[in-house]
């Protein structure tokens, strides 16, 4: 018991080491610009002063190097740097205490000295940076221009033969886990740039076991919650994708293997479409069923919103997190072509409109028109009829369309070939004969047309009443 | 002139109320504690400032029912829950389990019967075998029992859930932790929940419905729907099956729409007056609620007659217009959502399979209710579909628990009719459209349906993936109460991502 807090109250003091260091780093190169760029008029008066910072820089880098040889016992740090670092930190803190003892004496080679100590704080500094925040935290931003971070994966064409653990699982690990996880950091004690460590584990043991693939630290921790204190990566890191953990995930129970290829391993459904993604360098097509742009847009104008409202129309955000809109005309009582209008203002953010059971007649499909932005469209129970849906020709960023129960036609429907978006077309109860569907889907081919009509029979069980159990 | 003097007596009447309240403790507390307080507040407040990981109560009191905007983009917009009351035997219905045929009429083996409590089973119970035909349906093959020929057609629009389980093994509480994430009473129920963070799409409506069929209410009675420590706003607007939807919607007699306004007009007055003077958001809310009353009184008998539907939309879902039946209620369901209502919750009575009766028969009663529930249920489905609803409308089936695999013996005797117990174990339940992926299952039971063997689903998973469906993320939806944020599914709660499109 004793020892280990003993053992805790080291590391807590270790741990004050990247607090403690900042001091003199400042207090000595403050000292040293002083005693270096100021004129020798200036400087007789405050020559005590850069005397007594000296000394506490000195005293600063001395704690320094004491905490920082205990933080170094944590063993999370890669050995040679470290070593480098903390020769540096004590050549920093040696020096500084010459310089002090030579300042005080108004030797003629402080000067020198001066410049030394400099050099070794900035050489000091940077290997220390290096250990925290990794070798190439420099250099990343410098050639950040010409490498984008996220799931810029290379395609890989032959999937098949692909070999798991090199082509798709290290380089999920390389971009999320090395960093702390990898030749300058070993947090935990734990390495997974090499299959030798990653069969090793961490300081708690292994971490990896197929037979119990929900149990075992490395997958159990990518699942945790993200308020889980235990959750890798951690909180503030940026997060593994759904497919990458379920590649992950699907490595391990496959057995971990480093050599087996693809095509060896069996592949469960939901991992299928993760390959065909990779194999195309695309990322996982995802359903989009939501119908909101990818691009953002500013927001719009209050003072039109609140005018919008006071006509009875619901207007709101499509989610929290952007600024498109939802605009609905459920509870409106009085509707006019005017009413339509006032919408267009917020052209660019109104996305979804519903305007199912509104007296709306084809001329006002006009205003529609203009609300270039609009994914979703209900013009459901309208008298809406195919000169109308002329005007939508040009509405190119529609996904939905609701005709139910209008007059379009198949002559109405053809006017608006030339929108390539449209994935959804509910035509129930409208001028489309049952002979011209086989046309209508050659029309829009990459579209779900609905034609409605779904019948549930009356069979003998929905009218009569079982009244014993043989029957 | 009549109406000014309603209007003073009125005030005079709120007057007395307030002198009333405004008794000696409230200078002390007002004086004293509240100066503290506030200090003590404003102090502790930079202490402890609140946490971003959930959100901020979202209630506004002047409108508490506006549409507000889902965390993230959501894929449906509404939800219909149906929820069949009493316990329906997944053995029957969804579960096919042909090695407990081969254990029909054997003594329960002791070690089912281990540390285990049963509502009405004693002793050692002999074992069920499922009384249904079960067959494969649809491209995704799943298996569904004969008693719903209907729903069979549809089944690859379904997402099965085929190991549920719950801690409950009693009605009352396992309808609660179903509804509110609790078994007991207290907790906002989920349609509240949804109110809460939604608000509701049509100003003119409740944003949360309850329509109740089979001849009872739950057992859980109007805590199913309540509000708990949200505003009480929030609780579902129970509507009638027959006569008025909701009583009381008719002007009474000598009264005519202008004083009926006239009349709400005053109320809110002194209301407004009464806020001024105690800043309580439940004033607000009281005076929106007036309004929405009158604004209900034109919109609800419009939305809650079936009898303008036409003839096919009634032959489709099998209603009985005038009748309080699960049919008119499941059509009643898709036109208020049609109309912006985003939560209708319906109960069914009358699924308690214990084999104590006809009714209760898991072969003739359980049958019977199948029949009735199985073409509406259909019907739902299809025309949501052909409106252009479905994808946003989110269905759910479900009950409070499931049912042994054992015949029940209540008091140790053989029953008249064949019957099993209570059973918190293993049940299934499904969901469809709002983003569900379908035909697809999840979760699986043992052999026999008695324990869960994989895709282990707690009614918080269930709840978890209703908000998420809706665009929430069940974790951050919460409501500060006694002094700590409150969500739905409590400390629990995995989204179903398995059975998301």
């Amino acid at each position: 018991m004793a020892t280990l807090l003993m053992i805790d109250f080291v590391q807590l003091i270790g741990r004050l080491h990247p607090l403690l260091v900042h001091l003199p780093i400042g207090i000595l190169l403050f000292a040293a610009l002083l005693r270096l760029f100021l004129k020798q008029a200036k400087l007789d008066s405050i020559n005590n002063a850069i005397t007594i910072a000296l000394f506490w820089g000195t005293i600063g880098a001395i704690g320094s190097v004491i905490t920082g040889y205990l933080l170094s016992q944590s063993g999370e740090y890669d050995e040679s740097l470290i070593s480098s670092h903390q020769w540096f930190g004590i050549s920093v803190a040696f020096f500084s205490a010459v310089g002090y003892y030579l300042q005080k004496n108004h030797h003629a080679h402080t000067k020198i000295f001066m410049v030394l100590l400099v050099v070794l704080i900035f050489i000091t500094g940077h290997l220390g940076g290096s250990l925290t925040h990794g070798s190439d935290y420099l250099t990343e931003v410098a050639l950040s221009a010409t490498k984008e971070k996220v799931d810029t994966r290379k395609a890989i064409p032959n999937i098949e033969e692909a070999i798991l653990y090199t082509d798709i699982i290290k380089p999920i690990l390389q971009a999320n886990c090395y960093d702390c996880h990898g030749p300058n950091k070993q947090k935990a004690k734990l390495r997974l740039d090499l299959p030798d460590y990653i069969l090793k584990g961490s300081k708690d043991g292994t971490i990896i076991d197929p037979k119990h693939v929900e149990e075992c630290a490395f997958i159990k921790r990518l699942f945790l919650p993200l308020d889980n204190k235990d959750h890798m990566p951690p909180k503030e890191k940026p997060q593994l994708s759904k497919q990458d953990l379920d590649l992950l995930k699907w490595w391990v129970s496959s057995g971990a293997d480093f050599s087996q290829k693809i095509k060896e391993i069996n592949q469960p459904v939901n991992i299928k479409p993760v390959l065909l993604a990779l194999k195309t360098g695309t990322k996982v097509e995802k359903v989009e069923t939501t119908f909101i742009p990818s691009t953002s847009v500013s927001a719009a104008d209050p003072a039109v919103l609140k005018e919008i409202q006071s006509n009875g129309i619901a207007v709101f955000p499509v989610s929290q997190s952007t600024n498109y809109l939802s605009v609905n005309f459920l509870a409106v009582d009085t509707f006019s072509s005017k009413s339509l209008s006032i919408l267009t203002p917020i052209s660019k953010q109104l996305i979804w409109l519903k305007l199912s059971n509104t007296p709306i007649a084809d001329q006002d499909i006009k205003i529609i028109a203009e609300l270039s932005s609009l994914t979703r469209l209900s013009l459901d129970r309208t008298s809406i009829s195919d000169a109308g849906l002329a005007f939508l020709k040009n509405s190119s960023s529609l996904e939905y369309l609701n005709l139910v129960g209008t007059k379009v036609t198949i002559n109405g429907l053809k006017q608006l070939t030339g929108l390539k978006n449209l994935k959804q077309i509910y035509l129930f109860q409208s001028g489309i004969s049952a002979d011209q569907w086989k046309e209508l889907k050659n029309i829009f081919p990459n579209a779900y047309l609905d034609s409605g009509g779904y019948k549930v029979p009356t069979i003998k069980g929905d009218t009569t009443e079982k009244k014993t159990a043989i029957e | 002139m009549k109406k000014d003097i309603h209007n003073q007596k009125l005030v005079k009447e709120a007057n007395r109320t307030m002198l009333q309240q405004s008794t000696r403790r409230h200078f002390l507390k007002e004086g004293a504690m509240g100066f503290g307080a506030l200090a003590l507040g404003s102090m502790l407040g930079g202490c402890f400032g609140n946490s971003s990981s959930s959100s901020a109560n979202l209630f506004d009191a002047t409108n508490p029912l506006a549409p507000r905007p889902p965390m993230f983009p959501g894929k449906a917009k509404s939800v219909i829950y149906l929820h069949m009351a009493g316990a329906p035997s997944q053995l029957e219905i969804f579960s096919y389990k042909p090695e407990l045929s081969k254990l029909d009429g054997q003594d329960c083996p002791p070690s089912l019967l281990a540390g285990k409590k049963f509502a009405f089973i004693q002793g050692v119970p002999k074992m069920l075998g499922p009384q249904a035909n079960f067959r494969r349906h649809g491209e995704s093959g799943i298996w569904l029992s004969d008693n719903l020929p209907h729903l069979s057609t549809v089944i690859d629009d379904i997402a099965m859930l085929n190991a549920v389980t719950t801690d409950q093994f009693n009605h009352a509480p396992g309808q609660l932790l179903m509804h509110t994430g609790s078994a007991r009473l207290g907790r906002p129920s989920i349609g509240s929940w949804v109110t809460y963070g939604m608000g509701s799409e049509n100003k003119n409506l409740p944003g949360f419905v309850v329509l109740t069929s089979g001849g009872n209410d739950p057992d859980a009675g109007k805590s199913a729907w309540g509000s708990g420590f949200l505003p009480s706003v929030y609780q579902g607007v129970q509507c009638r099956g027959e006569g008025d939807p909701v009583l009381f919607i008719k002007d009474p007699k000598g009264m005519d729409r202008d004083i009926r306004k006239a009349s709400i007009d005053a109320i809110n007055k002194v209301n407004q007056e009464q806020y001024q003077e105690y800043n309580d958001p439940e004033i607000l809310s009281r005076i929106s609620q007036y309004e929405m009353a009158y604004k209900m009184q034109i919109s609800v008998p419009g939305v809650m007659d079936i009898n303008d539907e036409p003839a096919y939309i009634h032959e489709m879902y099998g209603t009985k217009p005038g009748e309080a039946c699960f049919a008119n209620n499941v059509l009643l369901a898709r036109k208020l959502v049609e109309k912006g209502v985003r939560f209708v919750q319906l109960f069914d009575w009358g699924w308690d399979n214990h084999g104590d009766s006809a009714f209760n028969a898991v072969d003739i009663g359980l049958v019977n209710k199948c029949r009735k529930v199985d073409k509406p249920i259909t019907a739902l489905i299809l025309d949501l579909k052909q409106r252009g609803l479905l994808d946003e409308t989110l269905i759910v089936w479900g009950s409070e628990f499931g049912r042994t695999p054992m015949q029940e013996n209540r008091e140790g005797k053989k029953m008249a009719f064949k019957g099993r117990d209570h059973h918190a174990g293993a049940f299934s339940m499904w969901m469809a459209g709002g983003g569900i992926k379908g035909g697809t299952s999840y979760g699986e039971s043992d052999e026999i349906g008695y324990n869960i063997v994989s895709g282990k689903t707690e009614a918080f998973d269930i709840q978890a993936t209703i908000l998420n469906q809706l665009g929430f993320d069940h974790e951050k939806l919460t409501y500060e109460s006694q002094g700590r944020p409150f969500r739905l599914t409590d400390v629990s709660g995995k989204v179903i991502t398995d059975i998301i499109a």
